[in-house]
């Protein structure tokens, strides 16, 4: 009865119900005993040493041969950052940053857009809601090689449905994997296509912790869907929201299938990315440092935006 | 009422077992996979200590590494030579594959495998050079069998490299069908591939069928081809990269013509092999063009409709097309080198059995092979061998030794771009061919 709009508004943006548990009043670390806590140390410890044995071992090989001349057998000479250097002052690097940058904007943002949309969808009362629930997650369950070849029968020749569609209402034949231009828009057509159930699993998960009652109240104060859409949907699904980013700009940037099944980085580099080209570097031109050292600049990228992304998260908690 | 909480949330000092315990037990079982791994590098030396690993890709037919299995498994060495082991290695990644085994010493003591891969390895140091072999070719005659010039590009200075067993010929194949409905002759020089594609272009037929995209280098193959056809090529006779020339410069400016002219399919930058296969399945497509030696087979089509077109001649008169000489290596991480030689000598003495069987699609390095009934039974074979095999030149043309240059040549991303900047008919010969050079000379060890 004392719950003020403010406070009731607050609590709604954390995702709780009215008259739902709040935060803890007190740290739960201080609480801890200093034997507890030496407790937890010892038992994170194994799974920290694997962690670091896993992951740091090839950690420490791959900035060995990004720092040296040699190939898959022998790491060769020690060469500084020249392998960076020499990757930094490619025009095809810088082509293919720009690609990933398109790439990763396009394949995020619009599976995003596409996978909110049907979880908004989905949370209707429509017949045979199950049906499609399970028909929509087919483009992300289906082998990437699968539904590559799949793409490919529909848009590689001009003999291809896609193309004969165009051709049949007056738009010419499209060349959309031999045209530059049309190739990048297929490839991220096909990247939202196969990513967009993820999102919309993300989404309405996320959607299933908003309560009702927000909404209502929102009705009876007047707020139109758009107003409620804003207001309510986008605030309280945020964190997900920011975390479903994270997580597709991670698996866009380092896409590979995607892109080399579709078109192999053609026609002459229009859809090469970062990870396509590394790979190219390391097994087709053998040049395994200056490869590594893509890898590199990628994975600092990504830790880059995902702490962005991260702050984000905790200041929409902290709000 | 202590005990009928959840155990979890007992007191440590409650449950059934103590964290002591605990904390031990965890780290036994991190332990044992560590330990397991450290295990195994004992047997992780090559042969296992009692066979010769070969390591085999898949070649030729569905039933190919069967046959090939059985050569191996039936392969009885003599006095304390070892046995060999046959292993399938897939052709994703076999790069990878190889590089990692080698690099940890459980990689193979014999293989097949890419067709400049032995070139790469002997770079590193892996490789175990074959002149015993060679002895031992000569001294059971096979040695005089091999096909005129098939293994001088394995002849180094410090030694043989590898030993050739198959030929992967590029050929030019027409559809006889559609050039009768088109009213023209197989073409045998460039002018008459022009008039050719312009015929069949007129009943809808792909005139010159060629493909560049995912995992296609036929397009790779057809640029460097048409430059070698013009008594060009990639390298100088010196070994040395030589690309923009007057001679290579036309081949490529014939390249743009036939674009220009609708007779090279403008979607065909993109094409798969599998796009690729589909216009020579489509019988009313793909009507001339390079291809592997064994399209009919590769495509379902023995109805004799699809042809060995004849040896084209350069508008200098010049004739020639690729060959990609496939080849076994030895490696010196090996159980016994005694062994891997003696096995290698035998595994040569029983291919035919392959071709035999009809199992390969490439063309046999050995005289005697062409020879079987079997595989003279395919007329195009025959027209392979007799007309095509002797103008074959390797990726090293105009010079005439491969090295670990050719394999950076051969899927690099220069050659690759260069000819997806050609089969898209973007700029002109000169400016691409630069490009290319350009490409190549900044990934190539000189």
């Amino acid at each position: 009865m004392t719950t003020t709009t403010d406070t009731g508004l607050a609590r709604a943006r954390r995702g709780l119900a009215p008259g739902g548990p709040g935060r803890p009043a007190r740290n739960r670390a201080s609480r801890l005993s200093s034997q507890t806590t030496k407790t937890y140390f010892w038992l994170i410890l194994p799974s920290v040493l694997l962690l670091l044995l896993i992951n740091g071992y090839p950690l420490v090989y791959a900035a060995i041969q990004a720092t040296h001349n040699g190939s898959l057998i022998e790491a060769g000479d020690f060469v500084g950052f020249a392998n960076f250097t020499e990757v930094l002052a490619s025009a095809a690097f810088w082509k293919a940053v720009q690609f990933t940058i398109v790439f990763t904007i396009v394949g995020v943002f619009g599976s995003w857009s596409v996978g909110l949309g049907l979880a908004l969808l989905l949370r209707t009362r429509i017949p045979a809601r199950g049906f499609f629930k399970v028909l929509l997650l087919l483009p992300w369950v289906v082998p990437i090689v699968v539904s590559s070849t799949s793409w490919n029968w529909l848009v590689a020749s001009p003999g291809s449905p896609t193309s004969a569609l165009f051709n049949a209402l007056g738009l010419g034949t499209p060349l959309f994997l031999a045209d530059p231009t049309l190739a990048q828009v297929t490839v991220c057509v096909f990247k939202v296509w196969i990513s967009f159930p993820f999102m919309m699993m993300m989404s309405a998960s996320a959607l299933t912790s908003v309560d009702n009652t927000v909404y209502e109240a929102a009705s009876m104060d007047g707020a139109t869907r758009w107003q409620q859409f804003t207001g309510i949907t986008l605030p309280l699904t945020a964190r997900s929201t920011y975390i479903s980013w994270i997580l597709m700009t991670i698996f866009c940037v380092n896409d590979f299938p995607t892109i080399y099944l579709l078109t192999g980085g053609g026609p002459v580099d229009a859809t090469t990315s970062l990870v396509v080209y590394a790979y190219r570097k390391v097994f087709q031109d053998f040049q395994t440092g200056p490869g590594v050292a893509i890898a590199f600049l990628m994975t600092l990228t990504l830790v880059i935006i995902s702490t962005i992304l991260y702050r984000q998260i905790r200041k929409s908690s902290v709000e | 009422m202590t005990s009928s909480r959840p155990l979890s949330r007992q007191p440590f000092s409650r449950q059934p077992f103590s964290r002591r315990g605990f904390l031990g037990l965890a780290a036994a079982a991190a332990a044992v996979p560590a330990l397991a791994a450290c295990g195994g590098g004992s047997a992780s030396k090559s042969g296992g200590g009692d066979a010769i690993k070969f390591w085999d890709m898949p070649w030729g037919t569905p039933a190919y590494n069967d046959a090939a299995k059985k050569i191996v498994e039936g392969y009885a060495p003599t006095g304390s030579n070892l046995k060999a082991s046959y292993q399938i290695i897939q052709w994703n990644n076999f790069y990878q594959t190889f590089s990692s085994a080698i690099a940890s010493k459980t990689g193979p003591a014999v293989s097949t495998g890419g067709g400049f891969q032995a070139f790469q390895f002997e770079q590193q140091g892996a490789i175990a050079y074959a002149d015993k072999v060679i002895d031992a070719l000569k001294k059971n005659g096979q040695y005089d069998d091999f096909l005129p010039g098939v293994l001088d590009p394995f002849k180094s200075d410090k030694g043989y490299v590898a030993v050739p067993w198959q030929l992967d010929m590029r050929v030019m194949w027409y559809r006889k069908s559609l050039f009768d409905k088109a009213g023209v002759a197989a073409p045998t020089d460039w002018k008459g591939i022009l008039e050719a594609g312009k015929a069949l272009k007129k009943i809808g037929a792909g005139g010159f069928v060629t493909g560049a995209g995912a995992g296609n280098f036929m397009g790779n193959h057809l640029v460097v081809q048409t430059m070698v056809n013009n008594g060009g090529g990639v390298w100088g006779t010196d070994g040395q990269i030589d690309v923009v020339n007057d001679r290579n410069i036309e081949a490529i400016e014939f390249l743009y013509e036939l674009y220009s002219n609708g007779i090279i399919d403008p979607a065909a930058v993109s094409y798969t092999q599998d796009n690729h296969d589909a216009q020579w399945k489509d019988k009313t497509k793909g009507a001339y063009g390079l291809h592997v030696a064994g399209l009919t087979n590769r495509v379902g089509d023995t109805s004799g409709d699809l042809q060995v077109a004849p040896v084209v001649s350069g508008p200098h008169g010049d004739k020639g097309t690729l060959v990609f000489p496939n080849n076994i290596m030895m490696y010196k991480n090996t159980p016994s080198q005694d062994s891997s030689e003696a096995f290698l000598v035998a595994y040569l003495g029983q291919i035919k059995e392959l071709w035999k069987q009809k199992q390969m699609n490439a063309l046999p390095v050995f005289k005697s092979i062409t020879e079987l009934p079997e595989f003279t039974s395919d007329p195009n074979n025959v027209k392979i061998i007799k007309e095509w095999q002797p103008i074959a030149k390797t990726f090293a043309s105009r010079g005439t030794k491969l090295s670990a240059n050719t394999a950076v040549l051969d899927g690099g991303q220069a050659l690759t771009q260069f000819a997806q900047t050609v089969l898209s008919g973007k700029g002109d010969a000169k400016t691409a061919l630069k490009a290319f050079e350009d490409g190549l000379k900044s990934v190539v060890k000189s």
